[in-house]
């Protein structure tokens, strides 16, 4: 076996040699027509999209479309690939959506750490006033780059959830389609490289919502963002387009939509924002994009001698402020909806009572979802926009908070008088919980105007985020890890280092989160390497920094008990959870083939109560397994 | 396509998770071209440039007789009838390669530079945007021309004929609201 | 022999409806052409298009298809 035989290794040959081509050829058009010798933009925006393909072309992902186009078929191949060590199918195009989920999940992860390491390095900077090691215009790019980063971590980590648990609990074997999985995947990998490379070609300075026209005239690590970005929206959407398909077509006999575990509601919810609102970034993006490279003047607002001689009017900056945030917003829907599932779905299990209210947590997901579409100009407060539609958006944004608060008088009332066991998927559940309150309680005072003419771009706002993700979707994220672990690769995970991990985590992020909010009333700016020493505010920052570095070795911890636990742990009973989900009631790990025959759905989901209903009737062939 | 190895009943349930999933791709390119729009009337609002009405008219009838082209050549696929199909998939290529010119030739050398103000940026990205999805059109028809002349498709089995069908005529729909927009509708400058 | 003829009829059918579907979004364009250079509304403009467009996506793509799941006989 060679290098070369592993997939991604292609891959990032290819990419390197389709950039290489792409800036080859374009600058030899320019040359071909007369033009000085010169690497614009322009070439550079050809050889990053080249070399996104040429990645999917060597790690394979495309191989067997081409095929189809010559009409060759390709019978679906599943299994571990011949001649190679099994693990080799992790680093290639594999189309079972078990190996795609973890591929996705290792990805999140991996770029959760080099995040967080990003947002370590700038709260070293800003823990005390001055300049101490970063110069302002690093400041901004790494500042900026945690941001981006973060939010590719946490779509990614969304696919991985999505991609792993949908086919699972619908009790089918895989997604409807599986090579638009696989690709889904792959393209995630040449976008974090370009966003990691942004940061090594002249860095970026926006925050990730690269504002025109600040991004317009960003240096060259912008435009390297604004692609990667393009590309993770295209995985967006393309995942969950088949998710969507996969749970109206695929759910096994008798699972009918009220039957189907919560967690699936909220992955159609989130795919349903994905598939739609996506385009959206992505085309404003693409605006920044072309108006960088092309000079379009989409969005800067002066006008050329050409656009006066033909009488056109000037581009206007407000314009890529609604179309980042009709997509951003709901975005952060699509983040939190799964999250907010994986609570659902986890309180049951661990308080053995039935969801509280199931319907109405079903449809609270969609109805958050479609809501989610109405609000974005609450992020516009202070841009300029028209006044009159203050108030339209202070309404809408409040009114979302009607579907937030059934989840959480649904959680309050599944936990209420249950026989709650402490381990740790539940206490990274109850502090998702805690945390998630704190988002969601610092949210109204930015919603509304009035209050938000002061918010507004301090570090309250950077509190009341980051409480809000890590509530909705980082903490569940964990929690999820923990529980289906287990299902994954058969062993348990050491149940000592997860309470460690949780209980340096959580209180460091309570006072994290506090903190931030503390430091904004008191004048703190956001997107800032500075801060003036007169604002008294020296305690807040160095206790942000601290509470950083807790959940920073509390993240370390959990690394390296999934590590230790996935070689040396325990070997784990099929159903350690007693759970009534169809994914519990198949070995661990699961195997190639999810269900040997489909099961059958004969009752509700949650009656945890109620030891005699049954929920799935596994057909003979496969319960003899446990 | 794997034609022999999958049971008509199979293919029919890939069938129907196929046409699906090519619809809610359009349902979400349409958040793409809506945005396009929208952007054409922020920025546009009741005015618009100084364009060649003749050639936008004609233009617009060249991609709605392909799509009409494209109709035959589907219902030549349904029927099996080889000739009716191949024709009107060729024409229909023919047809959306003299759109494509006509907009990258003829439009797209006028006056207005894609650099000009408000007018040039939105110009070229409407038309841009369309024309990238008529070229891949393109391409699609001849991969299915390619296999339509080897005879891979039956009655019964042609979902790669009837997505590539849908799929050009759905360009043709964007385009039904582009024209208007862009040629037709607000007032030019003085 | 049946069953040709009944083919045949469908067959006839299908182009009746692409050249009836063809023909009036032909002169939907036309009106639309002529509406403008008498300065037609957006609005009207608009609803023109909304309607050829409806068209389109009915009889030339089928929509009904994700339901009844026709074609492929
Ligand atoms: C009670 C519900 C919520 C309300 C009323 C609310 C309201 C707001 C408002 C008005 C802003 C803009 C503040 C400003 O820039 O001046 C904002 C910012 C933000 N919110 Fe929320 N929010 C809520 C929940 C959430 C949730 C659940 C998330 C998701 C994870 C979230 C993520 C964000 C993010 C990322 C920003 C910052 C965007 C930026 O970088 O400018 N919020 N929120
Ligand atoms: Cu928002």
């Amino acid at each position: 076996m060679t290098v070369l035989s592993l997939g991604i290794v292609r891959g990032l040959a290819g990419q390197l040699i389709g950039s290489a081509l792409g800036i080859g050829v374009s600058v030899a058009v320019r040359v071909a027509m007369g033009l000085p010798l010169e690497v614009k933009e322009g070439a550079i925006v050809v050889g990053i999209l080249v070399g996104a393909m040429g990645f999917m072309i060597g790690v394979g992902a495309l191989t067997d479309w081409s095929k189809w186009m010559l009409g060759i078929e390709t019978p679906l191949r599943l299994g571990p690939p011949e001649g190679k060590p099994s693990w080799t199918r992790y680093f290639g195009v594999d189309y079972s959506h078990k190996i795609i989920g973890i591929q996705y999940g290792v990805t999140s992860m991996v770029l959760l750490f080099l995040a967080g390491l990003l947002a370590l390095t700038f709260r070293v900077e800003l823990t005390t006033p001055g300049l101490q090691f970063l110069d302002n215009h690093t400041y901004n790019t790494i500042m900026s780059t945690h941001g981006i980063a973060m939010i590719a971590a946490m779509l990614v980590g969304v696919g991985a959830m999505a991609n792993y648990l949908t086919p699972l609990m619908i009790g089918t074997s895989d997604m409807v389609f599986p090579r638009l999985n696989a690709f889904g995947f792959w393209i995630n990998v040449p976008a974090a490289l370009l966003i990691g490379t942004s940061m090594y070609v002249g860095g970026w300075d926006t925050g990730w919502t690269a504002y025109a026209p600040l991004s317009v005239n960003a240096p060259l690590g912008m435009q390297f963002v604004l692609l990667g970005v393009f590309l993770i929206g295209l995985s967006s959407i393309l995942g969950s387009i088949n998710v969507i398909v996969t749970v109206l077509h695929r759910r096994t006999p008798g699972m009918h939509f009220f039957r189907m575990p919560i967690f699936v509601w909220s992955v159609l919810a989130t795919s349903i924002i994905a598939f739609s609102a996506t385009q959206l970034i992505g085309l404003s993006f693409l605006m920044v994009s072309a108006e960088r490279a092309l000079g379009m003047t989409f969005f800067s607002p002066v006008l050329s001698p050409g656009a006066v001689a033909v009488g056109s009017p000037a581009g206007q900056v407000l314009l890529f402020q609604n179309l980042f945030w009709f997509y951003s917003h709901p975005a952060v829907y699509v983040f939190i909806l799964p999250g907010l599932g994986i609570i659902s779905e986890l309180l049951p299990v661990f308080s053995r009572k039935p969801l509280f209210g199931y319907k109405w947590v079903a449809l609270s997901s969609m109805a958050i979802a479609l809501m989610g579409f109405f609000v974005w100009g609450h992020h516009m407060f202070t841009s300029g926009m028209l006044e009159g539609l203050r108030i339209p958006f202070m309404v809408t944004t409040m009114l979302i908070a009607v579907p937030t608060g059934v989840k959480f008088f649904s959680w309050i009332a599944t936990l209420w008088g249950g026989k709650i066991s402490l381990q740790t998927p539940m206490l990274f559940v109850l502090g998702a919980i805690s945390i998630f309150l704190i988002g969601g309680l610092t949210g109204p005072p930015n919603g509304v105007s009035v209050s938000d003419l002061f918010l507004h771009d301090t570090y309250y706002i950077v509190g009341h985020f980051h409480a809000a993700m890590f509530g909705g979707f980082i903490f569940p994220f964990i929690a999820a890890i923990y529980y289906w672990f287990p299902k994954i690769t058969g062993r348990m995970y050491d149940e000592g280092l997860g309470k460690l991990h949780f209980w340096l985590m959580t209180p460091g992020f309570w006072l994290q989160s506090l903190a931030m909010a503390r430091v904004g009333l008191l004048g703190m700016r956001r997107r800032i390497a500075d801060w003036d020493p007169g604002l008294g505010i020296e305690t807040g920052q160095l206790m942000i920094t601290i509470a950083g570095f807790a959940i920073g070795i509390s993240m370390l911890i959990f690394l390296a008990n999934l590590i230790i636990s996935a070689v040396r742990g325990r070997v784990a009973s099929p159903n350690p959870w007693q759970s009534r989900s169809p994914e519990f009631q198949i070995p661990s790990p699961i195997p190639e083939h999810s269900y040997a025959q489909p099961p059958v759905i004969t009752g509700e989901p949650y009656d945890y109560a109620e030891p005699d209903s049954v929920y799935v009737s596994m057909s003979p062939a496969s319960s003899a397994a446990d | 396509m794997s034609v022999a190895t999958t049971t008509l009943s199979q293919y029919r349930a890939q069938l129907r998770s196929n046409r699906l999933g090519l619809w809610l791709f359009f349902i979400s390119e349409l958040f793409l071209f809506g945005g396009l729009l929208i952007s054409r009337f922020y920025l546009w609002g009741g005015t618009r440039p100084d364009l060649d009405q003749r050639l936008g008219l004609i233009v617009t009838s060249i991609l709605l007789l392909s799509s009409f082209f494209m109709y035959l050549a589907e219902v030549g696929a349904e029927h099996e009838n080889r000739r009716l199909f191949l024709f009107s998939l060729i024409m229909t290529a023919l047809l959306g390669t003299a759109f494509l010119l006509g907009v990258v030739i003829f439009e797209w050398g006028g006056e207005i530079r894609p650099w000009d103000g408000a007018f040039g940026a939105i110009l070229y990205g409407m038309t841009g945007m369309h024309a990238l999805h008529v070229a891949s059109g393109i391409v699609l028809i001849l991969i299915v021309a390619y296999n339509g002349l080897r005879g891979r498709y039956t009655a019964e089995r042609h979902w790669g004929v009837e997505a590539c069908a849908i799929y050009w005529h759905y360009v043709d729909v964007v385009w039904i609201f582009f024209y208007p927009a862009i040629y037709l509708m607000g007032t030019v400058p003085t | 022999m049946r069953e040709k003829i009944k083919m045949s009829d469908k067959k006839r059918a299908a182009y009746r409806t692409g050249i009836v579907v063809f023909l009036v979004v032909a002169a939907l364009t036309a009106v639309e052409f002529y509406l403008a250079s008498i300065s037609g509304a957006i609005a009207v403009l608009f609803f023109i298009a909304l309607i050829k467009a409806a068209l389109i996506v009915r009889y030339f793509m089928h929509v009904n298809r994700l339901w009844t799941d026709e074609g492929h006989e």
